[in-house]
């Protein structure tokens, strides 16, 4: 096994283990708190407000709305850019991939997760179910990601992964504030 | 042995050849269309897509339709193909993965109809007689349900405006006259053989003809729109 593969077996074996959606709703915790400022301020967002956001209903509005922040999808993707070549680096693009594709097999059983934190809320919403858990395998990709590129914990994906790990979803900038669900 | 039921791949191994060779036709031919699907359109309509909200819904069924492929795939490991059988390395795809996808409407048109046609095609093996193969096939259906209701969902509200209906309707100008043809050709002896085995039920022209009476009911009766001209038998 080599350190790619160690790295990413522990990985997966974290996101079995997360707490996928289970505190959303829930006033932030102080390490919560840290975590999403450390996210806004990595991605280049410094000192943006954070929003709290109540309830499912609320967090679908949030990401519908037209005033959301292309700035911060890009500065992730940008992000993202830079730890894929950084990984790929360190251990080829062939093994990061096949590296990858397990992760994204172990996040597809968060659609699980969130279809039961919906329920848990009397809220019938196969979509929005969908939508959350293509959420939390975009930050399982992304932390995967930095994990690769050994990237370490303060960079913007790790903070992000222990935000939904911990059952948060940090839906992004929206309207200038950054609103964690 | 016609309609006889064949529970496992141990049952499978000792069928006749041709049985075999037909079951490991439809599995490779899911196998490489459902990967050819997740990278041709539904990765790249990610970066389409107008809203976070959108985006992820979009992440998600990209994933789906990914692991569509790994569940074919698997299958079709477990009958004897080999992993370069079932990528798009070196197979023909479908016309339709040869036209680059440029738009958010030509994803949600894509989504509406092409999946429509990928339900009828798994409808017909919620019956096969491969067990395993049927089981996929049940397994699968859900899912592909729910991305044609995506398109459904999204082309609706595309259309309550005159720039989305006039978008709409030029994807599916474009797209829908490429769909038809994957059902295969009317006198094909594939189906013939996949028939003769119980591993499909239905020839191709009726799948096509039912492809394209759903389709009408979708794009005139729901959209209210128009749905180009086809030739029913190919």
């Amino acid at each position: 096994m080599n350190g790619l593969d160690a790295a990413i077996e522990a990985f997966v074996a974290e996101i079995a283990r997360g707490a996928w959606f289970a505190a959303c709703g829930e006033p932030l915790t102080d390490s919560e708190d840290v975590d999403a400022r450390l996210l806004a301020g990595a991605l280049g967002f410094a000192g943006t407000g954070l929003a709290r956001v109540a309830d499912w209903r609320e967090a679908a509005q949030q990401t519908q709305r037209p005033d959301w922040s292309r700035a911060w999808w890009q500065a992730e993707a940008a992000a993202e850019a830079a730890l894929k070549t950084a990984a790929i680096a360190r251990f080829g693009e062939a093994a990061l991939l096949e590296e990858l594709s397990r992760v994204m097999l172990a996040a597809a059983a968060l659609n699980g997760a969130a279809a039961l934190a919906l329920a848990r809320a009397h809220v019938a919403d196969e979509a929005l179910a969908r939508v959350a858990a293509g959420a939390a395998a975009q930050a399982c990709h992304q932390a995967a990601l930095a994990r690769a590129a050994d990237a370490g914990t303060g960079h913007a994906f790790a903070a992000k992964f222990r935000l939904f790990a911990g059952g948060r979803w940090p839906l992004g900038v929206v309207g200038g504030r950054l609103f964690v669900f | 042995m016609s309609a006889k039921t064949i529970t496992n791949v141990e049952a499978f191994n000792a069928a006749p050849e041709d049985y075999q060779t037909a079951v490991r036709k439809i599995v490779r031919s899911h196998a490489v269309n459902e990967l050819y699907g997740a990278q041709v359109f539904d990765e790249p309509a990610i970066a389409l897509a107008p809203t976070p909200y959108a985006k992820w819904l979009t992440c998600r069924v990209a994933m789906e339709e990914y692991g569509h492929h790994v569940r074919f795939r698997e299958l079709g490991r477990q009958i004897g193909l080999s992993e370069d059988e079932m990528t798009p390395k070196g197979r023909r795809p479908l016309s339709i993965f040869e036209f680059p996808l440029k738009t958010w409407e030509e994803f949600c048109v894509i989504k509406l109809l092409a999946d429509l046609a990928e339900i009828i095609q798994v409808e017909d093996l919620n019956h096969c007689s491969f067990q395993p193969l049927r089981n996929l096939a049940r397994v699968t259906m859900p899912e592909e349900k729910f991305h044609a209701q995506f398109g459904k969902d999204f082309c609706t509200e595309l259309c309550r405006t005159a720039e989305g209906r006039a978008k709409v309707q030029d994807a599916i100008n474009r797209y829908f006259p490429l769909m038809p043809p994957f059902f295969g050709r009317s006198d094909s002896a594939n189906n013939a053989l996949f028939r003769k085995w119980g591993i499909k039920q239905n020839n191709n022209d009726d799948m096509r003809a039912d492809f394209i009476a759903r389709a009408r009911a979708l794009v005139e009766d729901h959209l209210h729109l128009k749905l180009p001209e086809v030739r029913e038998a190919a």
